[in-house]
């Protein structure tokens, strides 16, 4: 039994990663829900996704239970917090994402708050959009976040279950760039609290 | 290619969303024809439909309004297919005319309405609950609860309504449509031959529909005592402490129970309208207290309670009418734990916490045409000393300009009231009436309105701002795409009309714009200005990524106005420690920002 928010911004492909992640489940035989919200925005609204692996009927994950957050997006990371539980792990793409509310008064983004917030767990920092800009395409961001999240040993899912999932998702021209992807996601940085600013 | 794992054979497991597993349903219960307005969150089935309609031979169409959709159906039954309409909740408003009279006509083919109801407004005006519609126009309610069901559902739907000759309404919500889980698929059955018979049921004059009101009540009756009761309903746990519940509000109490460590007996209902009163009222009879658990208004429990006054059954009853459980917003776990906490008197606490942390409202994409007329229209109405306007808008990704900067906006219920609202506006207002309306929501709803203003003399100026495509619900086609359809040109409808003040603008061309909107707010009479670009998202996925340019700013240039960030303000732009930047990766390269109207210094360039 397993429960991942997924948390960032309209067009990071976050729908595509929660489908691979329940697809795995599948693969292996278990019983797996996902749910969305995504606003009225096509693209820059904030979105969350849930994903719940094991016996459940409820695909919205009450408070303060998810095991593992994948924030794509650190403001909208902490936004969804209270869904983490304490001992909750928190992969972080180290991606700032300005919200326009404060754009347009001459706002930085909110850092410090947002810093702080992240502090109070374990984070694991992950340059995922780093990859995918050396990888030449920002598009598989999301598959190296799969594959920091398979490292982490927490989604109790085999690699040849993600693996086959994420080629069942995508078209076989994209399997090359983003095996690459989801093979340097996993290269993690120790398993620590780090601070995140 | 996409959407095969939907024909796969009996027996495999597909990890599903609960709107793709609706168009598996369709695909095994032998439906013919289907039809809908798109609208979110019961969207999708109309982007599976549309690309897999000819490998499964159900003939879909996205039809002009959900009234057109739902009597391209109803006709299609009538011929002895089955058919199927989808919508999402507010969009069985607009088909209710017909709706409520399919009840008398009865259908021949199976016929079933799927509305996708959206408790907490997650894209919508309200939180309406259509099983009440589904009552009140006495077709037959069903309600699923996952994917799963909603497949199974949907085939034994079809079984119902073609067997009693009744239409069925199946009522799912966001939190079924827009969630996944396996389904296992099911078989496949054979499609119904044409078969069309001149009927008098069909006709409903007053003589015929005098006599359609004892059909249905028959047909009603003979539901009641159907076998599909049986199928539909089910009943668990051992305890005095009975629980209602149906649709997604079911998910959610076997969790909560445990969380308190409490019992109840479910009684889980499927087919909610018209209810197995024999088998529910003996349940009741059994329990001490009764809880009705419900997505969104007291459904079930309006329906039981009435029944145990008739027949004098007095027992503790909980739910939305005693105010033990809210009548807003969609269930989850905890908000079922805190109301059952509160019923059986234990403690319970919500464990939320609040952090002060800048929202992020939903905005117009990088390189949105709609943008770039929201920016033209205040800068003409500031030019022509316009402070005050009255600004109708309508539904759609345009919707959107309320928000800052724009901030124009200010009146929107539903699909096209927009045109109507400021005809009403003008008979005594003494500000300018601008307003609003997409070029999907147009064709669905805006034309008669807009026949009304031409018609009864009503002097405002109406802008059309056409993205040639139903933007909001993920790009789905309208009138004007072709081919193979035929197009239906949006400026030949507006002369058509009469109207002569017609201007058409390519937004993207600011300084043309702001004449072209200067020269219609200088107009005494009625103005439509129709704002055509392709919608950015449909360009980009038109588009190889490398075509795409990407801008940034000249900080030498720069000079700190901050106009590009204060009124134009696209998503793309960012500051940090007082500059101005341009995030690189969500830049759509449009351009717009490097005008002189936007940018007097000309800082803003190409990014080599």
């Amino acid at each position: 039994m397993v429960s991942l928010v997924l948390a960032g911004v309209g067009g990071q492909g976050i729908i595509t990663v929660a489908n691979i992640v329940g697809k795995a489940a599948l693969i292996e035989g278990k019983n797996a829900l996902m749910t969305e919200l995504h606003g009225m925005a096509q693209r820059g609204g904030k979105i969350v996704v849930e994903v719940r692996i094991g016996d459940y009927k409820s695909a919205i994950i009450p408070a303060r239970s998810a095991d593992i957050m994948l924030a794509f997006e650190e403001l909208e990371g902490a936004r969804n917090l209270s869904k983490l539980k304490e001992s909750g792990v928190i992969l972080l793409n180290r991606r700032m994402i300005h919200p326009v509310s404060l754009t347009m008064k001459i706002q930085d983004y909110p850092e410090g708050i947002v810093a702080e917030a992240l502090s109070k767990y374990k984070t694991i920092n992950v340059e995922a959009d780093q990859i995918a800009m050396n990888l030449g395409n920002k598009r598989v961001a999301n598959t190296a976040m799969i594959g920091a999240t398979f490292s982490t040993g927490l989604l109790n899912l085999g690699e040849e279950s993600l693996i086959t999932a994420i080629k069942e998702s995508l078209p076989e021209k994209h399997w090359d760039i983003n095996m690459k992807a989801f093979e340097q996601g996993k290269i993690l940085p120790a398993f620590e609290t780090a601070k995140v600013a | 290619m996409a959407y095969d794992l939907l024909l796969g054979s009996e027996g495999k497991m597909e990890f599903l969303l609960g709107n793709e597993a609706v168009v598996r349903g369709l695909y095994e219960a032998g439906v013919s024809v289907a039809a809908a307005y798109p609208g979110t969150p019961s969207s999708e089935i109309g982007d599976v439909l549309y690309k897999l309609s000819d490998r499964i031979g159900i003939k879909f169409e996205f039809s002009t309004n959900e009234k057109v959709a739902l009597e391209v159906a109803s006709a299609a039954s009538a011929g002895g297919l089955r058919s199927f309409v989808f919508m999402k909740h507010v969009g069985l408003n607009v088909a209710m005319d017909s709706f409520v009279s399919l009840s008398g006509a009865g259908v021949k083919g199976g016929m079933v309405v799927f509305s996708a109801d959206d408790p907490s407004m997650h894209s919508s005006q309200n939180e309406q609950d259509n099983r009440f519609l589904g009552k009140f126009a006495r077709t037959i309610v069903i309600e699923p609860s996952s994917p799963q069901e909603l497949k199974d559902y949907i085939v034994h739907a079809f079984d119902i309504s073609e067997e009693i000759g009744h239409p069925v309404l199946i009522r799912s919500v966001t939190r079924i449509s827009h969630v996944r889980a396996p389904v296992r698929l099911g078989e496949r059955r054979e499609k119904n031959e044409w078969k069309y018979k001149k009927s008098a049921s069909l006709v409903l004059l007053p003589e015929n529909a005098y006599k359609a009101q004892m059909s249905i009540a028959n047909r009603l009756e003979k539901v009641r005592s159907s076998k599909y009761n049986g199928i539909l309903n089910s009943v668990y746990g051992d305890s005095s402490t009975l629980i209602i519940t149906s649709g997604a509000a079911y998910n959610y109490i076997d969790e909560a129970l445990q969380m308190l460590n409490l019992k109840a007996r479910i009684l889980k209902i499927g087919l909610s309208f018209p209810l197995d009163q024999e088998m529910i009222l003996k349940e009741v009879e059994k329990a001490e207290r009764v809880i009705f658990i419900e997505e969104g208004g007291p459904f079930l429990e309006e329906q039981v309670l009435s029944l145990c006054a008739i027949r004098s059954i007095n027992k503790k009853f909980y739910g939305k009418i005693n105010g033990s459980i809210s009548t807003s917003y969609e269930m989850d776990v905890d908000r079922v734990a805190g109301f059952l906490s509160e019923i059986y008197g234990i403690p319970f606490q919500t464990k939320t916490q609040n952090l002060n942390l800048p929202e992020r409202a939903p905005v117009l994409c990088p390189g949105c045409p709609h943008r770039a007329t929201y920016y033209v229209a205040k800068l003409a109405m500031k030019q022509r000393g316009i402070q005050n306007a009255i600004v109708p808008t309508d539904i759609g990704c345009y919707s959107l300009g309320y928000y800052e900067p724009y901030q124009l906006g200010d009146y929107c219920f539903s699909m096209g009231s927009s045109v109507g609202s400021s005809s009403g506006f003008t008979i005594e207002a003494k500000e300018r009436v601008v307003s609003f309306i997409g070029d999907s929501t147009f064709f669905h709803a805006g034309i008669p309105g807009l026949i009304n203003a031409y018609h009864n003399n009503h002097n405002f100026v109406l802008v059309i701002m056409d993205n040639y495509v139903t933007a909001m619900t993920g790009g789905q086609p309208t009138p004007e795409t072709t081919p193979p359809f035929k197009r239906v040109d949006i400026e030949s409808v507006v002369r058509g009309i009469g109207i002569k003040n017609v201007y058409s603008m390519d937004p993207y061309d600011l300084k043309n714009s702001l004449d072209t909107f200067k020269k219609a707010l200088d107009s005494n009479e009625l103005a439509v200005i129709i704002s055509k670009r392709e919608c950015a998202l449909e360009v980009d996925r038109k588009r190889a990524p490398s075509e795409a340019k990407v801008f940034q700013i000249n900080q030498d240039k720069c000079n700190l106005c901050y106009n590009c960030v204060k009124n134009f303000t696209c998503a793309a732009f960012y500051v940090d420690e007082g500059r101005v930047y341009i995030d690189p990766e969500l830049c759509d390269g449009c351009s717009v920002c490097s005008e002189p109207l936007v940018c007097p210094f000309n800082a803003i360039e190409v990014k080599p």
